[in-house]
Parts: structure tokens; sequence; C-alpha cells
């Protein structure tokens, strides 16, 4: 990297890093609290303290300090609300499946969904940044500011508090 | 199975033997298909083109005017705190130093001490004390002479350089001048601290230290020193302490020629007048005197 795009200051620099991590920091709020427009806020707060700070803040330290900030933004502040997320298997709305497996299928999501928005929120947030976003256990632990084998604990017990959940266990 | 091996296994990072052992396991299914299924979940949509627009235009006009605004009011505040440090530091400084009360030549004063007991101050003479814990601690020092009328307490101390004054509540007076200490009780009980020797004075006598050496006095038959009502009595006092006196009550030199100034002088003279005072003094040891406008010179009579 040169100089110049080494600088967050850079409209060019800080524009690439708001479209590559501004949605993983959308979700990741969401993924705490289960509020769209809280989440939304802490992205354009966590962003604004970037531009405010660009000189103290290089490009590759960027994204972990955007989500320390979205994070201590609302420490203790907003009660978590149940996290609603869509289905986005397509194959559930046109398949040919029997209306027994659609309804089998819909009960199982809709224990799913109820499983994870009872999960301890830092492994709801660790478990669904894997899931959905596809976010590796070391980039986790970087938005989290903590250890891959803390990051590896939570995935291990959310998905096992999850099938005892949704299993009655 | 390692720890965290569910984490591993989403991971891809079990050994192939692991894997196996997993998969054969009952829970595998159902781990597998909460893991599925998750992946498929979607989180709200998020305009990111339009959160990028919102995030440009919210940012502040400028950067530069939010620190020129912040600056002076910090230095403010600085020099604020360093001035409230100051003054309150002199003010508990002032307030445990000590309080003088001064008088120059030819100048009497009188003052109350905060359990109002009152001092007379006579010429030349300085009186401090430390008001501060006056209750538990009645001292004052003296440079000079003072009469002292005490109020009812606890123990009164006058500090001078030839000895300590002690008393309860009581009249007394005390004079302190270079070779000089007389301490003179008109009530009550006083005891005087002379050298490590203490002596117990009551009410009508006097102590009288001339040059280091205790002079036997007769008890004063006054209730209060002349000195008070502005006149200066003496009785068997050599003439050198006399003409300082003198010097003192009307802030003038005095020069002598052919006079012995140790002789004794027993007599008064008044702090009012300078030619009667001189008079005093003189006529009984056959002195003349010469009055200048600063000066008074005394001279033997048939001196050539």
């Amino acid at each position: 990297m040169d100089s110049k795009t080494d600088n967050v200051c850079e409209e060019q620099v800080y524009n690439a890093l708001f479209k590559a991590n501004s949605k993983t920091i959308f979700n990741y709020i969401y993924y705490k609290f289960g509020n769209e427009e809280k989440a939304y806020d802490a992205v354009q707060e966590a962003f604004i303290k970037l531009w405010e700070n660009c000189s103290k803040v290089t490009p590759h330290k960027a994204k972990a300090y955007v989500s320390t900030i979205a994070n201590n933004l609302y420490l203790n502040v907003i009660k978590a609300e149940k996290v609603r997320l869509k289905y986005a298997d397509k194959t559930l709305v046109i398949s040919n499946e029997s209306p027994e497996y659609i309804l089998e299928e819909k009960q199982f999501h809709e224990k799913l969904e109820k499983a994870l928005a009872d999960l301890p929120e830092n492994q709801r947030t660790t478990f669904l940044l894997n899931r959905i976003d596809g976010k590796k256990y070391a980039e986790i632990a970087e938005m989290e500011n903590v250890s891959v084998k803390a990051i590896e604990k939570r995935m291990h017990l959310a998905l096992k508090t999850l099938r005892e959940k949704i299993e009655g266990i | 199975m390692q720890e965290n091996y569910l984490a591993k296994w989403l991971n891809n990072e079990l050994t192939k033997e692991e894997l196996e052992v997993f998969k054969n396991t009952d829970e595998y299914a159902s781990y597998k298909k909460i893991a599925d299924a998750s992946s498929k979940l979607q989180a709200p949509t998020f305009d990111i083109d339009k959160a990028l627009k919102d995030s440009i235009a919210n940012r502040p006009a400028s950067k530069d005017i939010k620190v020129i605004r912040l600056n002076p009011l910090k230095k403010l505040l600085r020099i604020a705190a360093v001035i409230l440090v100051l003054v309150t530091g002199s003010y508990f400084y002032y307030n445990s130093l000590d309080e003088t009360t001064k008088t120059d030549l030819a100048e009497n004063k009188s003052l109350v001490l905060p359990d109002a007991s009152t001092v007379f101050l006579n010429a030349d003479s300085k009186l401090s004390f430390n008001k501060n814990n006056w209750d538990d601690n009645r001292k004052v020092s003296l440079n000079g002479e003072a009469y002292f009328k005490v109020a009812k307490g606890k123990k009164f101390t006058v500090e001078t350089s030839e000895g300590l004054v002690t008393v309860l509540g009581t009249q007394f007076n005390v004079e302190n001048r270079k070779g000089f200490f007389e301490v003179t009780c008109y009530e009550g009980l006083v005891s005087v601290t002379h050298k490590n020797k203490t002596i117990k004075l009551p009410g009508g006598n006097s102590f009288l230290v001339i040059n280091n050496e205790i002079i036997a006095t007769e008890a004063p038959n006054t209730s209060a020193p002349s000195w008070i009502t502005n006149e200066s009595t003496f009785k068997s006092i050599p003439m050198l302490y006399v003409i300082q006196e003198f010097e003192r009550q009307y802030n003038i030199t005095v020069d002598t020629k052919n006079i012995d100034t140790n002789i004794l002088y027993t007599g008064t003279f008044t702090n009012k007048n300078i030619e009667l005072a001189l008079k005093s003094i003189c006529l009984p040891n056959q002195i003349k005197f010469k009055l200048e406008k600063n000066k008074v010179l005394l001279y033997a009579e048939n001196a050539p």
C-alpha cells in the first residue's frame, strides 16, 4: 500500500472501508440487540467517529475500531429485543415437498428463531456472524476484542444450546 | 473428541477420524440441520449506498472549528484551577500565621484577645499570638512592656526572652527590655519562670531582674501600673533604665555628660509634658538638661 491509500482521511479509502464493513457492523449490532433502527444509528455513529479520528486510525485497524465504538454505544443502554431473521431458503417457497414436510420445516424454523433469541447475546452474535455473514473466527475475535479460542468456545456452546433447546432436552 | 469440537467441525478443522466418529453420533443429524438452517437465515436489509450517503451528510462541518472552540475554555479552566489552589492555599496559610500588634516610640495601644482578656501595650513593644487554637492554648509572645487583664479560664502564658509568666486569671504587668525584666502582679497569683526557676507571685508583689540579678523590690501600692495613666514610676531603679524609658515615651535621644547612670532613681515622670518630665528626673539628682529639637543633653550641674 502506498502512503496515499494508507490514510483513512482519503475519501476513497474511507468509502471503501465503509462499503466493506458497514453491513457487518449493522448485522453485528442487530444480532446483539435485535433493533434495526439502533443498528443503523450505530453504523452512522461509528463511521462518523472514524472520520473524525481518521488521522489516528490506520485502515487495517479501522474495522476493529468501528465495531468497538458501535458496541460501546449501546453498552448497558438498550435491552436486547427479539432477533427476527428471515428464511432465505428459496426452495422452501417453490418446492414440491409434501405439506407435512413444509409444516415441519416451518415449525423447525420457529423453534430455531426462538432458541437463537434465547441465547446469551455474545454467543448469538458470534454464531450468526459466522453462519450468516460467513465471518472467520479470527475476524469475529478482532471485532469482539477477544481471543480466537474464546470465539470457538462461544460457537461450540451456541450450537450445543441450540440443539438442546430445539429438541427440548 | 477435542475441545470445542462443534466449532472445529463448523470450521472444517476436525481430522478424518474425528469426523467419522462425530458423524456416527446420534446428535450429528440435528447439528447438521441447525448449521445448515442457520446459514440460510438473513439479517434485515441494509442499503450500503444510502448509509454511506447519510454518513457523508452527517459529517461535522469542520473538524478544525471544534478544536479552536474548545481550547480557550480549557486554558481558562486551567488558569482558574491554579488561581483557586493559590487562593485557598494562601487563605489557610495566613490563617495559621500569628497576629502581631506593635507600638512605636511614644505610642500606647490596647487590644482585646479572643477570650476578652485585655492587653495594654506600652511604647516600643510587640505582642503576638495565634488565634487559631486560642481556647486550648492561651499564649502570647511579648517584647517590651504590657499590662494584662486576663479573663478567667485555662492557663495563660506570656512568653518573653527572659522567662515565662503563667497565670490563670488576674491583672499583671510584664516589662521585658534589654537587661531589664520586671513582673508586677496586681491581683490574683502569677507564676514566673526565670532561668529554670519558678517563683509564685501573689497580688501586690513584683519580681525584678536587672542585668541577670534578681533585685528585691517593695510591693506596689497601686491597682494598675502608672503608665496606664500616662506616668512612669520608678522605685530604686538605675538611672540608665529611667533614661531609656524616657526616650521611649517621648521618641527622643538622650545624651549624658559627667553623669553616673547607675545611681538609683525613685520617682515619677509624666508621659505627656516633656519639660515637666525632665524636671522630675533632673531636679532631685542635681542634674541640668538642655532640650533641643530631637535631642536632650543631661549634664552635671558642677561640670566645667
